[in-house]
């Protein structure tokens, strides 16, 4: 998120596109609210369901699941075309422009309508809309990522906030609401499997950062892995570990997976979740570590499955770190109950028993302070060294002196901070970067630069073209010493940058300089070492559109993506849809959270909503013989089946059916009841529907496709 | 004196049941018995609008005008409240009651009504304050502590307001007047036929 929650209270309009945030994201809504009544902005919505957010829009759009990024290009052509663009914005801080715009081109309200199914004049309509009201706010979710070509949408939303010159500005930004508080934490500590904390990736020299910040012997590190490559390679992902085990589809490593830790995780949050289960009694060892008993302890029918329960958060302390990048301290309200513990404790005990808790606790005497600390210094990529403990601990006896609207303390200890000491927050005295890319303000002030992360220039294959990657002369923040673009800091402490020099000497002497420690460059429309250079549309991989598919192909199969074959062309199958002619998407409910094995063990949301169920248009329930109510199956094209009650709504179109993905503990018509622990049954049972959703990852980040698959339907 | 009302901001209002769920963890009321509900018209359609709604705390309230036991009496503050150690479950409230208010327990021998619950503004009930035995029979006494009711007070986007109606009825208005006339104020086109 550049901005924040509480910033888009600033917004002159807002367009959420793959975001139910009435459901997902409810306390946020207020902000929203706040920006539709008192700027009087519109509220765009473009989503396939007519969502609840959908409710509280000024303008809907109904768009094909899967075609966001036609969409997207398609008001950037627009745009470009009436000449709306930010200029300036575009001359001083944006690279790769000419070539965007000769893609973009391609994508006429015309081309959109046939992609997307919506009317070109509102293509047109909600362009000028946008282009009227700045700056927009706009926010993406899972919506938005969960495509085989999810990167590539993501990267359109952001070109148009280039375009419209929304970005580092107040109201303005590209705001991906995260989930819970500490989703973004989890991702700035990279718990995946392509990077070491803080983006550092997997290279020889991140390794070493990083055993120099945990004051661990590098060569040792080393000779844990069976060969140095497996150190630098990428580990299998969540959305395919499994086939680690079941090896349906090659996988790239020298042993199949043989143990699973699931940790904090359901279980049913997997597509395809039958193939899942499969892996589960395969496994030697399966340990899962929550609260509540997930999918997963009802799932696994061999005895090779240990539960640790741990505690909740009301029963552990510690930083976390919200969707606007704020990093929290959390409080223990009560000691661990029902003989639980902590994650901490569950750690420690399990890395002495490893046995080598002595390396890797050095620095860590007072928990959880000491982890927070240890985290930041490492973490200077991001900026996480600015906020310690103590800071952090300030401003949550100092809430009352933040401003709802700008997040800075007026006054009282916390002055001038901004709340959360947004990252990056580069030393101690640092107030936290509540806006990102906003150069109005000096950078010891919380303003900031684009990074310099792609060298200092680029030749363009598509066009032939040089260009410099650095800001354009004389845009800079207030009292920088160089007026204009500049490269990152490096050599300051010589053999270091800006994000290795554990002395943060780089950081502050940029800073005295007024300077930000990681250069003033531009932001990138084209990402020449991506396979789509800029962001295009394809087909689905299941597309209900075999004529599409010819058009807008998918790219070719990847034989080693995370460790593992993906298919991309071959399983795109033009004939697919005669045998699933319905559009499957998936998505969350208000009273339930992720894979639901907390809130459905809450005896009152599982009151509000017990059942799973399928959404379908009255139209096609009509023409399939079903009423409302009636129990249904839903199959998919890999041979996974549920068996749900059908909820007649106009929410959906006449093609499309939606599942809420909360439910576990039926499988495939049968229930699991008897499987769970004694006295651990949630309250609400059903169809996991991650059981139909269908295969297909993507290109770059290989998440799981769990928006656009097909599907058929019929009467139980 | 001042009187206490509730009020739903409609244009708020986004059908999250936090409200639903305050009240219920709240004052532990059991399932099935429902103090608070939240209502949504044109599902999935627009015009999708959500409306929460507990008793109505009714200045000339119909349920005590019904109640044959006078189990149901008012307070100074407007505050209407149940005696269930007077209440008889005639069910008598539930059919007056122009919002469905009152709810029944269902799990008596016979079938048989116990006594009328309902949202009590969090202000306890007629036994001594703070008490084991009024957090048992009517739930949390928050009045008495100086707060809102949990509801509005747990309700994310503010569209639930409770307390001195002067006051919310002045908030509200403040909305509306912010909002202006063209900005989709509910009722504008039904009032003003979109002239």
């Amino acid at each position: 998120m550049t901005n924040s929650l509480n910033d888009i209270r600033h917004a002159k309009s807002m367009i959420f596109i793959g975001s139910n945030a009435a459901e997902a994201h409810p306390v946020a809504m207020q902000h929203i609210l706040h920006a539709r009544e008192v700027n009087n902005a519109p509220l765009i919505v473009v989503d396939p369901r007519f969502t609840k957010l959908a409710a509280k829009a000024t303008d809907y759009v109904r768009i094909r699941p899967g075609t966001d990024a036609a969409f997207m290009m398609g008001l950037i052509n627009v745009i470009i075309e009436n000449g709306w663009q930010d200029k300036e914005f575009i001359r001083t801080r944006v690279a790769g422009f000419p070539e965007m715009a000769a893609v973009a081109k391609q994508y006429t309200p015309g081309a959109v309508e046939e992609i997307t199914g919506i009317p070109a004049a509102e293509t047109v309509r909600i362009a000028k809309l946008l282009a009227d009201n700045r700056p927009t706010s706009l926010t993406w979710c899972m919506g938005g990522t969960q495509h085989h070509i999810g990167s590539s949408i993501t990267r359109t939303f952001c070109i148009l906030q280039l375009v419209l010159g929304n970005m580092g500005k107040s109201g303005g930004g590209t705001n991906i609401f995260r989930g819970h508080d500490n989703v973004q934490g989890a991702t700035d500590m990279c718990v995946l499997s392509h990077s070491l904390p803080a983006y550092y990736g997997l290279k020889d020299g991140s390794w070493k950062h990083w055993c120099r910040v945990w004051d661990v012997d590098y060569e040792w590190i080393k000779s844990r892995f069976k060969a140095k490559k497996w150190m630098n390679s990428k580990g299998f992902t969540l959305s395919r570990w499994y086939e680690g085990v079941i090896q349906e589809d090659k996988i790239e490593q020298y042993t199949p997976i043989k143990a699973l830790i699931q940790w904090g995780c359901g279980a049913n949050s997997n597509s395809m979740f039958h193939k899942v289960r499969k892996a589960y009694d395969k496994l030697d060892l399966i340990v899962l570590i929550d609260p509540f008993p997930t999918m997963l302890a009802a799932a696994a029918d061999k005895d090779n499955i240990y539960l640790l329960p741990s505690a909740s958060q009301y029963e552990t302390s510690g930083s976390v770190t919200s969707t606007s990048r704020q990093i929290q301290w959390r409080d223990k309200v009560v000691d661990p109950v029902h003989g639980s513990r902590d994650d901490y404790q569950i750690m420690e005990e399990l890395v002495k028993r490893f046995g080598f808790a002595d390396k890797f606790y050095k620095n860590i005497k007072k928990t959880p302070e000491d982890i927070t600390l240890e985290l930041g210094r490492g973490s200077l990529t991001i900026g996480y060294n600015g906020q310690t403990p103590e800071r952090i601990k300030r401003q949550m006896a100092n809430w009352h002196t933040f401003d709802i609207d700008t997040l800075q303390a007026r006054g009282g200890p916390c002055d001038g901070e901004y709340f959360g000491l947004p990252w990056p927050c580069w030393t101690e005295k640092h107030p936290g970067t509540p806006i990102l890319y906003d150069i109005s303000k000096p950078v010891a002030k919380g303003g900031l630069p684009v990074r310099n992360r792609f060298g200092l220039e680029h030749t363009y294959s598509m066009s032939g073209r040089t260009e410099n990657q650095l800001a354009a002369k004389g845009v800079a923040n207030p009292g920088s010493q160089v007026m204009g673009g500049y490269p990152e800091f490096k050599d300051v402490v010589p053999g270091t940058n800006w994000k290795t020099d554990l002395s943060q000497k780089t950081i502050k002497v940029a800073l005295s300089r007024g300077m930000a420690p990681f250069g003033n460059a531009r932001a990138r429309c084209v990402v020449w070492n991506f396979p789509d250079q800029v962001p295009i549309h394809r087909e689905p991989l299941h597309s209900p559109r075999p004529d599409l598919i010819k058009k807008y192909p998918t790219y070719e199969d990847q034989p080693n993506q995370y460790r593992v074959f993906t298919r991309f062309k071959s399983e795109q199958n033009p004939e697919l849809v005669k045998n699933y002619p319905y559009v499957l998407t998936t998505g969350r409910m208000v009273e339930h959270m992720g894979a639901g094995a907390e809130t459905r063990s809450n005896k009152y949301l599982a009151e509000l909503k017990p059942d799973m169920y399928a959404e379908i248009n009255p139209r096609l329930a009509n023409d399939l013989g079903i009423r409302d109510g009636e129990m249904v199956w839903i199959e998919s094209p890999e041979g996974g089946r549920i068996k749900v009650r059908a909820k007649l709504t106009e929410r959906v179109d006449n093609k499309t059916i939606f599942l809420p993905f909360h439910f576990a503990g039926f499988f495939m018509g049968t229930s699991l009841r008897e499987n769970y622990p004694e006295g651990l049954v949630p309250y609400a049972l059903g169809e996991p529907g991650n059981i139909v959703t269908n295969y297909g990852y993507d290109i770059i980040t290989q998440i799981q496709a769990t928006k656009d698959g097909l599907c058929r339907v019929n009467k139980a | 004196m001042a009187r206490v009302k509730f009020l739903c901001d409609v244009e708020r209002c986004i059908d999250c049941n936090g409200c639903v769920v305050a009240c219920k963890e709240g004052n532990q009321v059991p399932v099935g018995i429902n103090r608070r509900r939240v209502v949504t018209i044109n599902e999935g359609r627009p015009g999708e609008k959500s409306i929460s709604v507990a008793c109505m705390h009714c200045a000339d309230a119909p349920c005590i005008a019904v109640c044959p036991v006078d189990a149901i009496y008012q307070r100074d503050d407007g505050i209407v409240l149940v005696n269930k150690k007077i209440c008889i479950g005639c069910g008598y409230c539930f059919m007056a009651c122009p919002f469905g208010a009152p709810q029944f327990p269902g799990d008596r021998v016979f079938g048989a009504r116990g006594a009328m619950d309902k949202c009590t503004f969090c202000a306890g009930g007629p036994v001594k304050t703070f008490s084991e035995e009024e957090r048992r029979l009517y739930g949390q006494n928050r009045i008495a502590e100086g707060k809102v009711p949990l509801c509005a007070a747990m309700c994310a986007t503010k569209a639930l307001m409770a307390g001195d109606a002067d006051i919310i009825a002045d908030i509200y208005r403040k909305r509306v007047f912010r909002r202006g006339s063209g900005a989709g104020a509910w009722g504008w086109d039904r009032a003003y036929r979109g002239k």
